[in-house]
C-alpha cells in the first residue's frame, strides 16, 4: 500500500488496518483524558484479533477509530486502502455502509423490525434492487442459520439468535472488516461458544477481518492474536488477573 | 417506500402513544375549523363584491332605522325620477315586526321575530334563499305562493317552530312588541329551507300595513305611533360598484328624503357596521383563540416527538453507525410527526365536515343576523394544513436534535 501519494493501492499483503501514532482525548469538565497516546498497528487482511484492556485502556475509542465512528485529534488511520482519518461525517457514512461490519454487545436491533427487515437496513442505503437485497439478506440470514426465523421480531428470538441477527446485518453488506465489541458479554456460555464458533467460520470461510473488543479470555483464544491495551497504549506483559476465564 | 414503512412501524411501535397523539389532534382540529368557518363566513360576509351589489338604504342618523313607509316605492325605484336616471335590478323593503304567543309573560321560546316584506322577493331578493338548488327553490316558492295569497299567512325556520311547539297548519296569535296593541293572528303556512333561517319567521307586510292602518279606528282616530316608522331597510340589487355609486348619489340629491334623512351603504358595509357590536369576540376568536389552540397542538405534538426521541436515541445511533446520515434520521423523525398530523387532521376535519353539515345541520352560534354557520367546502383541507403545520412546528426542534446524537457516545460503554 503506497501511503505517500493519498491514493492508496492495496495488495494482499498490505494490512487492511493501519493505525499510526494515533491520539485521542477527551474533556471531562475542565480536565483533559488522554486515552489514546500515540498508538500504532497492523492489522492484516483476514486476521481475527482481540483486543483486550482493563475499563478505561483505550479498546472502544480505537475501535471508534477503526471503524470511522470516531476521528483521532493527531495520527493516521488508514483501512482497506482508505484514509479513513481524513474523511469527513458524510463520507464516513457512507464508507462504513460498505466496509465495515459492526457486531454489538447488546445487539441493538431495531425491535419494531423483523430479523430480515433488520438485516436489510444497511442495504436501503445502497443502490440496490429488491431483488438483490432480498437474496443477500437471505445469504447472510442462511450463513447465521436463522432462515427459520426471518419474520420474527427481536423480542420473539433468544440472546443468541438476537446476535445472530446482529451479525448478518453486520455481514450482509460483505464488509472488509468486523468490528465486534464484547460480542459475547451478554450471552449464557453456550450461546457465547455458537457465536464465537460463527465469527470464527466467517473468518476461516469468507476470510473476514474481524477486530473483536473483549473482556472474555475464552472469547480471546478463538482469536489469532490478542493485544493488550493499558491507559492507551499496547502492553507486552498485561495484568492476566484482570480478565475472566468466562 | 422502506423510509414510509419504518415510519409507519415506528408510530406503530407505542399504539398508546401514538393514538393519545392523534386523538389530541382529532379533538383540537375540529375545533380551529369551527372558529374558522364562522371567520371565514364573516369574512366573505363583509367582503365587498365587485358585482351583483346589494345597497342598503337605512335612516341615517339614527338605530335602529325607523323611515316612513311613504319612502318605501320611490326609493325601491333608486329614487329615480327622470327616464334616464338609473333602477336598481330588483329590491325588497324589510319592516320588522316581534310579537310574543302570550301576552302577559314574554320569553324567549314564545317570541316571535318576523321580517315583514313583499313574499316574491323571498326568492329573489333574499340571500341563500335567492341560490337555492331547483327542487328547493321549488318547494319553497310554493310556500312563498301561500304567503302572497294569505295575507295572514308566517312562515317560520324549522327551530323556531320546534321552539313554539307549533306545526305548518296551527294558527297563532302574536302580541306586538315592538308594535304596542297591535295583535296579529297567523296561520303558519309553511317552513325555510333549512339552514340559515331556521330560527326566523316572515310576514306579509301587507298584513302589517293593514293593522296600521285599522289602528285608529280603535283608538280614537291617533295613528299608531309607529305608523310613520314602520320602513326599517330598503334593500336594492345593482350590477355593478357604478351603478351602485349613481344610485345612491340619486337618493342621496333627491328632495324627498329629509326628514328623516336616508342613508345608502353596500350590504357588506352594512353587516361590518353590524359587526362593529361583536368586534373584540371576533378579534379575540381570530387572533387568541385558534392561535391557542394552534400552539398547544403543536406542544403535544413536540412532548410526544420528544419522549419519542428520548427513547429511540440508541437506536437512532445504530442507524448512524450503519450509514444513515444525520438529515435522513432527522427526516425519519420528522416523517413520523407529519404523517401523524396529517392523518390525524384530514380524518378530523372531514369528520367534522360530514357531522357538523350532514347530522348536525350547521354550528349554532347567533351572531349579528347569523344565527347558523355551515363548515365550507375549503375546510377539507384545512385539518390535512394544520396538521401539517403543527406537526412540523412540534417536531422540528427534537427532530433536529438527532442530528447531534453522537454515536460514540453511545457506544463508550466498554472503555
Amino acid at each position: 500500500m503506497n501511503l505517500d501519494d493519498g491514493n492508496p493501492i492495496v495488495n494482499a499483503h498490505d494490512p487492511i488496518v493501519l493505525v499510526r501514532n494515533a491520539h485521542r482525548s477527551f474533556r471531562r469538565g475542565n480536565e483533559r483524558v488522554d486515552v489514546l497516546g500515540g498508538l500504532s498497528l497492523e492489522v492484516p487482511p483476514g486476521e481475527f484479533l482481540a483486543l483486550m484492556g482493563p475499563s478505561g485502556s483505550g479498546k472502544t475509542t480505537l475501535l471508534n477509530l477503526i471503524a470511522g465512528l470516531d476521528r483521532p485529534d493527531q495520527g493516521e488511520i488508514f483501512v482497506a486502502g482508505d484514509k479513513v482519518s481524513g474523511m469527513n461525517e458524510t463520507q464516513l457514512a457512507a464508507w462504513r455502509t460498505r466496509h465495515v461490519g459492526f457486531i454489538f454487545q447488546f445487539y441493538h436491533l431495531l425491535p419494531v423490525l423483523t430479523a430480515f427487515e433488520n438485516v436489510e437496513l444497511p442495504l436501503l442505503l445502497l443502490p440496490l434492487s429488491a431483488r438483490a437485497r432480498r437474496e443477500q439478506v437471505m445469504t447472510a440470514l442462511d450463513l447465521v442459520g436463522l432462515t427459520e426465523r426471518v419474520r420474527h421480531r427481536p423480542g420473539q428470538l433468544s440472546g443468541g439468535q438476537q446476535q445472530r441477527v446482529g451479525i448478518a446485518r453486520a455481514i450482509v453488506t460483505d464488509p472488509s472488516l468486523l468490528v465486534a465489541d464484547e460480542p459475547t458479554g451478554d450471552l449464557d456460555a453456550k450461546s457465547a461458544t455458537e457465536i464465537l464458533d460463527l465469527m470464527a467460520e466467517l473468518n476461516t470461510s469468507l476470510h473476514k477481518t474481524i477486530i473483536m473488543v473483549t473482556h472474555d479470555l475464552r472469547a480471546a483464544r478463538r482469536a489469532h492474536r490478542t493485544l493488550h491495551l493499558d491507559k492507551g497504549v499496547l502492553v507486552t506483559e498485561p495484568d492476566m488477573s484482570l480478565y475472566e476465564a468466562g | 417506500m422502506h423510509t414510509i414503512r419504518l415510519i409507519v412501524k415506528n408510530l406503530r411501535r407505542n399504539p398508546i402513544r401514538s393514538g393519545l397523539t392523534a386523538l389530541g389532534i382529532m379533538i383540537l382540529v375540529p375545533v380551529v375549523t369551527l372558529i374558522w368557518s364562522i371567520l371565514s363566513f364573516l369574512d366573505a360576509a363583509t367582503e365587498e363584491k365587485a358585482s351583483n351589489l346589494k345597497a342598503i338604504v337605512s335612516e341615517r342618523w339614527t338605530l335602529p332605522s325607523q323611515m316612513p313607509y311613504s319612502y318605501a316605492t320611490s326609493l325601491s325605484e333608486g329614487a329615480s325620477r327622470e327616464p334616464d336616471d338609473l333602477r336598481p335590478e330588483d329590491s325588497m323593503t324589510w319592516s320588522f315586526f316581534g310579537g310574543s304567543l302570550d301576552p302577559k309573560t314574554r320569553t324567549f321560546d314564545n317570541s316571535l321575530f318576523a321580517f315583514a316584506l313583499q313574499p316574491q322577493k323571498l326568492l329573489t331578493m333574499m340571500d341563500e334563499l335567492d341560490s337555492l338548488p331547483a327542487d328547493q327553490k321549488e318547494r319553497f316558492g310554493k310556500v312563498v305562493d301561500k304567503l302572497a295569497s294569505n295575507r295572514q299567512g308566517l312562515i317560520l325556520g324549522e327551530d323556531r317552530l320546534a321552539a313554539i311547539d307549533r306545526r305548518v297548519g296551527d294558527r297563532i296569535t302574536l302580541y306586538g312588541l315592538n308594535y304596542k296593541d297591535i295583535n296579529l293572528e297567523f296561520e303558519i303556512v309553511g317552513t325555510f329551507p333549512v339552514g340559515r333561517y331556521d330560527n326566523s319567521a316572515a310576514m306579509n307586510v301587507e298584513y302589517l300595513l293593514a293593522a296600521l292602518d285599522a289602528y285608529p279606528t280603535s283608538h280614537s282616530g291617533k295613528k299608531h305611533p309607529l305608523a310613520d316608522k314602520c320602513l326599517n331597510l330598503v334593500w336594492l340589487r345593482v350590477p355593478d360598484r357604478s351603478a351602485y355609486e349613481t344610485i345612491g348619489r340619486q337618493i342621496a340629491e333627491s328632495p324627498l328624503y329629509t326628514s328623516p334623512s336616508v342613508k345608502v351603504e353596500t350590504a357588506s358595509s352594512g353587516v361590518s357596521t353590524f359587526l362593529q357590536a361583536y368586534r373584540d369576540l371576533i378579534w379575540g376568536m381570530r387572533w387568541l383563540l385558534a392561535p391557542a389552540i394552534l400552539v398547544t397542538l403543536a406542544m403535544v405534538i413536540s412532548n410526544a416527538i420528544r419522549i419519542s426521541v428520548r427513547e429511540r436515541r440508541t437506536e437512532m445511533a445504530v442507524m448512524k453507525v450503519l450509514g444513515y446520515r444525520p438529515n435522513q434520521i432527522l427526516l425519519l423523525v420528522l416523517g413520523e410527526a407529519l404523517l401523524l398530523g396529517a392523518v390525524s387532521g384530514a380524518i378530523s376535519s372531514i369528520a367534522t365536515y360530514v357531522l357538523v353539515n350532514n347530522a348536525m345541520g350547521g354550528v349554532k352560534f347567533p351572531i349579528a343576523f347569523f344565527g347558523v354557520f355551515f363548515i365550507p367546502n375549503d375546510a377539507l383541507w384545512w385539518g390535512l394544513a394544520i396538521g401539517l403545520a403543527t406537526s412540523f412546528l412540534g417536531s422540528i426542534v427534537p427532530a433536529w436534535s438527532t442530528r447531534s446524537v453522537r454515536v460514540v457516545d453511545v457506544f463508550s460503554k466498554v472503555g
